[in-house]
């Protein structure tokens, strides 16, 4: 597909300058306008689900677990956030019932991601309540796979990066009296908490993806002894322009009276990259545990 | 109200991919397998041209041995006796309950008895990593046995093979019933023998759905190792069950004029298997790539011919004539 990236970077330049000067306008120096800096650690229960055209026509399943490690910086009208993240996970082909044995396939799913947003406050939608933001995000996830019963091709590869056009709803909803809980026979005084719901979306804007050529496998130059294996292994591969991205999250924030925070949150994301002859679908589901270390307030 | 926006979200993206991609297609159908194995193979196999197969034929004939209800079994048989049409070992189906291959080897004579080795020729042989090794003929001649390119070895293990024989006349590197491996052992050894940057052969590999659409030719070079080399004449002993990575070694020692290849043609196997799984689970291999010579001709997937044809006597096990005839043409050169 040929496409003039003029007609798609264009808008997205003079969508950030438009919200940062929307942003901009209001940034008097009062307690509302502070900057709080946070560092980030998560762990999260995964569950991937991936289906490599290339090799199989079958979705793979599975588990995992995920670490990530993030530096936040957020403030009523502004949020960057940078994340790390490391993903492993065991899957296995859902292959039908089988005559005699049923067939069976296990690989393992790794990730490795780099996450960028920066979003702004729209003023037009947020209230004392409601706090609407908008930007970009810049997501670049290289996965790892392993099956050994795809015996040449046991290991596959590839890169998804994408801008994405990225949306945040955060509702205050901190308890701001006292209160008191019941919980079953016993009863307990409630004291005031400040929580946020937040729900965010990304959309895939320009979806890059880094996959295998035509015949997957490729043979390659040989130059004795200083053949890189990787190099090899990578030689045919290819960008393509194609696909989408899009990914939810909902999360509950909790703080703490010092500034830390934690969340809980669910996180779904889904992948489609057609690369240049075959294509790689994914989705993964994920329960996230975070941590807020409140580092600084300026 | 929280609460329920919660619900409503998890609710709906909990299985929202399954909106978005198509549908699952996992299938039991003995058609649709074929079908796709079929078309997974016309649309990458490498070696149509070379083997004069009429793929369209080979669909004409097997299909219709197959209907909505033949049993696994059934399937499998079909499937297996398709892909051997292939004549090629490096194409196997893999089902649960059996794995079907062509088994070039069959194709020639037996060339090599271990135990008349072991017995005959080296019975204290050494074993260093991959390697099985002696001293023959008085120490005149240095006899290296690798079974397997499967089986990896350090750079230190190699150099003390070579100079534990570096005073010899030459040296025997016995490849017969070595079925393949890693094609990165192939430049490890070779690299022994090279003295300056070697073009020995290129490959090719599919890249388009005619049988005939090809990629550009990738060469494939022999650099010297920095080290521990051997400067004597070496013969290198084939026979058909020396395949795949054997088969590239094979093509390669051509461009070195101090190796010769004595005994059978290898058993072929020069492209590169390319893996993959059918709709019911079941899981594949064939042939994507080409290995040609430094003149591009495609001849290595049939095997490559020894410079000196020489056959192992069944009648009598206590010799070796493959390896006898090796140690005479290094002793009396």
């Amino acid at each position: 597909m040929k496409l003039n990236l003029h007609w798609v970077i264009t808008p997205l330049i003079w969508l950030a300058f438009t919200l940062q000067s929307i942003a901009g306008e209001d940034l008097t120096v009062s307690p509302q306008n502070y900057n709080h800096y946070y560092r980030q650690g998560s762990v999260a229960l995964t569950s991937p689900v991936y289906r490599d055209f290339a090799t199989s026509p079958l979705f793979y399943r599975g588990s995992g677990i995920a670490f990530s490690s993030s530096w936040l910086r957020r403030s009523l009208h502004r949020e960057r956030l940078f994340s790390m993240g490391l993903e492993l996970g065991a899957v296995s082909a859902f292959a039908p019932e089988g005559e005699f044995i049923r067939p069976l396939s296990v690989g393992m799913f790794h990730q490795l991601s780099l996450y960028y947003h920066q979003l702004w406050r729209l003023e037009a939608l947020s209230d004392h309540r409601n706090n609407v933001k908008l930007g970009g995000a810049l997501q670049t996830s290289q996965h790892i796979r392993s099956n050994p019963s795809l015996l040449n091709n046991a290991l596959g590869l590839e890169n998804l990066t994408h801008l994405m056009a990225s949306a945040q709803l955060t509702r205050d909803i901190s308890r701001t009296e006292p209160r008191k809980g019941y919980f079953f026979l016993f009863s307990t005084m409630l004291k005031p908490v400040k929580r946020d719901l937040r729900f965010q979306a990304n959309v895939g804007l320009l979806n890059f993806n880094y996959r295998p050529g035509y015949a997957y496998s490729y043979d390659a130059e040989l130059v004795g002894l200083e053949t890189s294996p990787l190099s090899w292994v990578l030689a045919d591969y290819r960008w393509s322009l194609n696909g989408w991205r899009i990914s939810t999250q909902i999360e509950y924030i909790s703080y703490l009276p010092n500034g830390n925070a934690r969340s809980i949150a669910y996180v779904w994301e889904a992948a489609h990259a057609p690369g240049r002859h075959e294509a790689f679908q994914m989705a993964s589901h994920r329960i996230q545990y975070t941590m807020f270390f409140h580092t600084a307030k300026r | 109200m929280s609460r329920i926006i919660v619900i409503i979200a998890i609710v709906i993206f909990s299985s929202c991919e399954l909106l978005l991609f198509e549908p699952d297609m996992g299938s039991r159908d003995p058609l649709e397998n074929f079908d796709y194995l079929w078309n997974e193979a016309d649309k990458k196999y490498s070696y149509f041209e070379l083997k004069g197969i009429d793929w369209n034929q080979v669909r004409a004939t097997y299909r219709p041995m197959l209907s909505s209800d033949s049993g696994e079994e059934e399937l499998f048989e079909v499937l297996a006796a398709m892909l051997n049409e292939l004549r090629d070992d490096h194409t196997n189906l893999i089902a649960p309950f059996n794995i079907s291959r062509y088994n070039v080897a069959l194709q020639g004579p037996e060339n090599f008895r271990q135990r008349t080795l072991e017995e005959f020729y080296i019975p204290r042989a050494w074993f260093t990593g991959a390697f099985v090794h002696d001293f023959l003929a008085d120490s005149l001649v240095g006899y290296v046995r690798y079974a397997s390119f499967m089986s990896d070895f350090s750079d230190e293990q190699l150099d003390f093979v070579i100079n534990r024989y570096a005073h010899t006349r030459g040296l025997i590197l016995d490849l017969r019933a070595n079925g393949g491996g890693s094609l990165f052992n192939v430049p490890k050894i070779l690299g022994r023998f090279a003295h300056e940057k070697t073009l020995v052969g290129y490959t090719i590999t599919r890249n388009g759905p005619r049988h005939t659409d090809f990629g550009e030719r990738e060469p494939f070079y022999i650099t010297p190792y920095d080290g521990a080399r051997y400067a004597g004449p070496v013969v290198v002993l084939i026979d058909r069950g020396s395949y795949s990575a054997t088969t590239f070694f094979a093509l390669a020692t051509k461009a070195f004029p101090q190796i010769i290849l004595m005994g059978d043609t290898t058993g072929g196997g020069g492209g590169l298997p390319n893996g993959g799984q059918l709709p019911n689970g079941w899981t594949y291999r064939f042939s994507i790539s080409q290995l040609l010579d430094l003149n591009w001709a495609n001849y290595a997937e049939d095997g490559v011919p020894p410079d000196i044809q020489a056959s192992f006597d069944w009648t009598d096990l206590t010799r070796d004539e493959i390896l006898d005839k090796a140690v005479e043409r290094i002793v009396t050169r």
